[in-house]
C-alpha cells in the first residue's frame, strides 16, 4: 500500500526524550538492576514482596500483550505471503476462482514463463532505470533545497516550507490526478506554457506517445511529490551540523563546496542513507502514478513491476502468474529492505 | 558515533547561544543572499503551482475549463463543480463508507497496537527484538504483492465487497506503524513514574490505567490522526476488493476518471473535497511525521 509506505518506519516524537531519559536513568539511578540498563524492576521480577508471582506474570504478560498484534499480522500478512508463494507454483485462473476447485500444481512453469518473457524484462529495466534516476534526482534536489533553506531569509523560508507542506499533505492519488489534468493533451496547462516559448508548438501534444516523455512526466511527478519529505528531513538534519565547524572552515579558507563535502555531508551520512533507502523502496514499488496517468490501463512501456503483477492477476485473472511476479519483486527488493532494517536497528532502536 | 558528536556539539552551541537558529553569515555576500532568496521564491512557486491549478480549475465553469488558453483566475467563479461532485453517483455513499472503514480500522489498530507497544516499550523479554524486527519488516512488504492472496482469502470467506473485509485488512496495514509509533511515546514516559506508583501500592493494571494511558494521550491522538490519513488515502485495496457502492472517496476519484474522463472540473472539485480532511490533519501533525520518519538518525 504505497501511501502507508510513505511513512516507513515512523516513531513517535517522544523518542529523543526517552533516550535521554533512559541514559540518565542508567547512570544516575541507584536502583538500576545490574543486568539490562532499561530493564526496570518489573522486568526483573523483583525479589521480595510477591516476588514469585510477579516473575511468572512478567514472563507471560508481554507475550499476552503482543498476541493480538502477532495473530493479526500472521493472519493478514504472513499467511498471505505464504499463500502467494504457494500460488506461484500453481495455475490459478478464473475458472478455479469461480468453481472453487483446487488449482493444479505446475511447478516452476509460472516462473519459467515470467523469466523468459521479454515483456517482463523490459518492465524490470524500466523499474530499475526509473528508480535510479528518480532517487538520484530527488535526493540531490532535496539536499539542494535543504541547503537553500539555510541561506534564504526568514520570509522566503516560510514560503518554501508552506509550499512543500501542501504538496506533502496531498493524497498520492490526488497528486497524480492533478498531473494528469495538467498534462492533458487538449487542455493541459503544461502544453499551453511550453507552447508560449517562441517557435515551439505544443498544442494538442500528447505526452504519453513517446515512452521517454511519458516517463519524464511520471518522474517529475514523483520528484515533485518526494521533495518535501526529503528537503524538510534533510533540513532538520542540517540544524545538527555545528555552525562553529562551518565558520572555522570558512575562516581557514575552505570554499562552500569543500565545507559541504568535508563537514556537512559526513555528519548527514546516516540520515542520507535512511532517506535514500526509503526512496528506493518507495520508487521501486511505484504503482499509483503510472496507473492514474495511464487511466488504469498502462501500456507495456509504462508498466512497473507492481502494475504488471496487478494487471496480470486482476486484469487477466492469471492469479498465479501475478503471484510469481510479486515473489520475484519481493526477492529483488529484499536486499534493500534488509539494509534499511539494519540501519533502523543501528541508529533508531537504541534500547 | 557521528550523530553523537553532532549531538554534543549542538548542545554546546545551544549553551553558548540560546537561539542559534539563524543562517550562517560569515563569508556571504549580499548578491548571493539575493540570489538564494530569488531561487527560493521560484522554487516555492513551482512547487505550489499544481496545487493552485487544481483550485483554479475547480472554481471554473465547464466552458472555461475546456479551453486551450486557460485563464489563470476563474473569470466566472462558480461552485457548480462541487455541486455536481456531490450529486455524482456513489459520492456521498463512498464518503460515508470511507468514514466507517477509516474509523473502524484506526480504532482497531490503536486498541490492538497499543498492547504490543506496551510490551515492547515496558518489558524486557525473550523475543522482544524479534517482535521489533517483525514490526519493522512487515512495513516494507509491498502490499500490492499480498493483494492477490488476500483477495482470494477474503473471497473464500465471502468478505469481498464488504466493509468488514476492507476494515480488517486496513487494521493489518496500519498496525506495524501504530505499534512502532506508540512504542516511542510510551518509552517517553519516565519509568520512575511507574515505579513510584507501584511503590505507592498500584498494581500493574492500575499503573497502566492511571499513568501510562493518560500520559500517552497526545501520542494516541497523533497516531490515530496519522492512521486516519493512511486509511483515508488508500484506494488500491478497496478498489480491488469492493464494488463502487462499497468503496471510499479515493476509489471514487479513481473510478471517476475512467467513466467521466473529461469532466475535469467536477474531478478537481472532488479531489479538493477528498483532500481537505487529510490536508488539515497532516498540517496539524506534520512535526511528528518529519521527526518520526527517520527516528534516531538525527539526535536532538
Amino acid at each position: 500500500m504505497p501511501p502507508a509506505r510513505r511513512a516507513g518506519g515512523i516513531a513517535g516524537d517522544g523518542i529523543s526524550f526517552r533516550e535521554r531519559k533512559s541514559k540518565m536513568y542508567a547512570v544516575d539511578s541507584p536502583t538500576t538492576p545490574q543486568h539490562g540498563s532499561t530493564g526496570g524492576p518489573d522486568a526483573q521480577g523483583t525479589p521480595g514482596r510477591s516476588g514469585r508471582n510477579r516473575r511468572g506474570e512478567s514472563a507471560r504478560t508481554p507475550w499476552l500483550l503482543s498476541l493480538p498484534t502477532l495473530l493479526l499480522l500472521a493472519g493478514l500478512l504472513a499467511y498471505p505471503l505464504f499463500r502467494m508463494i504457494v500460488l506461484s507454483f500453481q495455475n490459478m485462473r478464473l475458472r478455479e476462482l469461480i468453481t472453487g476447485a483446487a488449482p493444479p500444481w505446475v511447478g516452476l512453469d509460472q516462473y519459467r514463463s515470467v523469466l523468459t518473457s521479454s515483456a517482463f524484462w523490459s518492465v524490470v529495466w524500466h523499474s530499475v532505470l526509473f528508480t535510479v534516476v528518480s532517487v538520484a534526482v530527488s535526493v540531490v534536489l532535496g539536499m539542494a533545497v535543504a541547503l537553500l533553506m539555510r541561506r534564504v531569509s526568514r520570509g522566503v523560508r516560510l514560503a518554501m516550507v508552506v509550499a512543500m507542506m501542501f504538496v506533502w499533505a496531498l493524497p498520492q492519488l490526488v497528486q497524480a490526478q492533478i498531473f494528469r489534468w495538467m498534462t492533458d493533451s487538449d487542455f493541459g496547462v503544461v502544453n499551453y506554457l511550453i507552447d508560449k516559448i517562441p517557435g515551439v508548438s505544443f498544442a494538442n501534444h500528447s505526452w504519453f506517445v513517446s515512452p521517454t516523455q511519458g516517463w519524464l512526466v511520471i518522474t517529475t511527478l514523483v520528484v515533485w511529490a518526494g521533495i518535501p519529505f526529503l528537503a524538510i528531513t534533510l533540513n532538520a538534519g542540517l540544524t545538527q551540523v555545528p555552525k562553529e565547524l562551518l565558520e572555522a572552515a570558512t575562516v581557514d579558507g575552505a570554499s562552500a563546496w569543500q565545507a559541504l563535502r568535508g563537514i556537512t555531508l559526513p555528519i548527514l551520512r546516516p540520515l542520507l542513507i535512511i532517506v535514500t533507502t526509503l526512496s528506493v523502496i518507495w520508487n521501486f514499488g511505484l504503482f499509483t502514478q503510472p496507473w492514474v496517468l495511464r487511466d488504469g490501463k498502462p501500456e507495456p512501456e509504462f508498466q512497473t513491476l507492481a502494475t504488471y503483477a496487478y494487471t496480470q492477476a486482476f486484469g487477466q485473472s492469471r492469479y498465479s502468474l501475478g503471484s510469481a511476479i510479486a515473489v520475484i519483486t519481493v526477492l529483488l527488493m529484499l536486499g534493500v529492505m534488509a539494509f534499511y532494517i539494519r540501519q533502523m536497528f543501528k541508529i533508531g532502536e537504541v534500547d | 558515533m557521528v550523530a553523537t558528536t553532532a549531538g554534543t556539539a549542538r548542545a554546546r552551541r545551544r549553551r553558548l547561544n540560546p537561539d542559534a537558529e539563524g543562517t550562517i553569515t560569515v563569508g556571504r555576500s549580499r548578491t548571493s543572499t539575493v540570489l538564494a532568496n530569488l531561487t527560493g521564491i521560484v522554487f516555492s512557486i513551482v512547487m505550489i503551482f499544481p496545487v493552485y491549478w487544481v483550485l483554479n480549475t475547480a472554481f471554473k465553469p465547464a466552458t472555461e475549463v475546456l479551453r486551450f488558453t486557460p485563464s489563470f483566475l476563474p473569470q466566472h467563479p462558480t461552485l457548480d463543480n462541487f455541486v455536481s461532485a456531490f450529486k455524482a453517483q456513489y459520492f456521498l455513499q463512498d464518503m460515508v463508507n470511507g468514514l466507517v472503514i477509516t474509523g473502524f480500522s484506526v480504532l482497531g489498530a490503536l486498541a490492538i497496537g497499543f498492547l504490543a507497544a506496551l510490551a515492547i516499550a515496558r518489558f524486557q523479554f525473550y523475543g522482544r527484538r524479534a517482535i521489533i524486527l517483525i514490526v519493522l519488516a512487515v512495513q516494507l512488504v509491498p502490499f500490492i504483492a499480498l493483494l492477490i492472496p488476500l483477495f482470494l482469502m477474503l473471497q473464500s470467506v465471502s468478505l469481498t465487497d464488504s466493509l468488514i473485509g476492507v476494515s480488517i485488512t486496513y487494521i493489518a496495514v496500519l498496525l506495524p506503524y501504530t505499534v512502532w509509533t506508540l512504542r516511542g511515546f510510551i518509552s517517553g514516559i519516565p519509568r520512575e513514574l511507574d515505579e513510584a506508583a507501584m511503590i505507592d501500592g498500584c498494581s500493574r493494571a492500575q499503573v497502566f490505567w492511571r499513568i501510562i494511558l493518560p500520559l500517552t494521550g497526545p501520542g494516541l491522538v497523533a497516531t490515530s490522526v496519522y492512521g486516519f490519513i493512511q486509511a483515508w488515502n488508500e484506494f488500491i485495496i478497496v478498489n480491488t476488493l469492493n464494488s463502487p457502492a462499497k468503496q471510499n472517496l479515493m476509489a471514487w476519484l479513481l473510478q471517476n476518471q475512467t467513466t467521466r474522463g473529461t469532466a475535469w472540473g467536477p474531478l478537481m472539485a472532488g479531489a479538493i473535497i477528498t483532500s481537505i480532511p487529510v490536508v488539515i490533519f497532516f498540517l496539524i501533525i506534520q512535526r511528528n511525521i518529519a521527526t518520526g520518519l527517520t527516528a534516531g538518525a538525527v539526535k536532538g
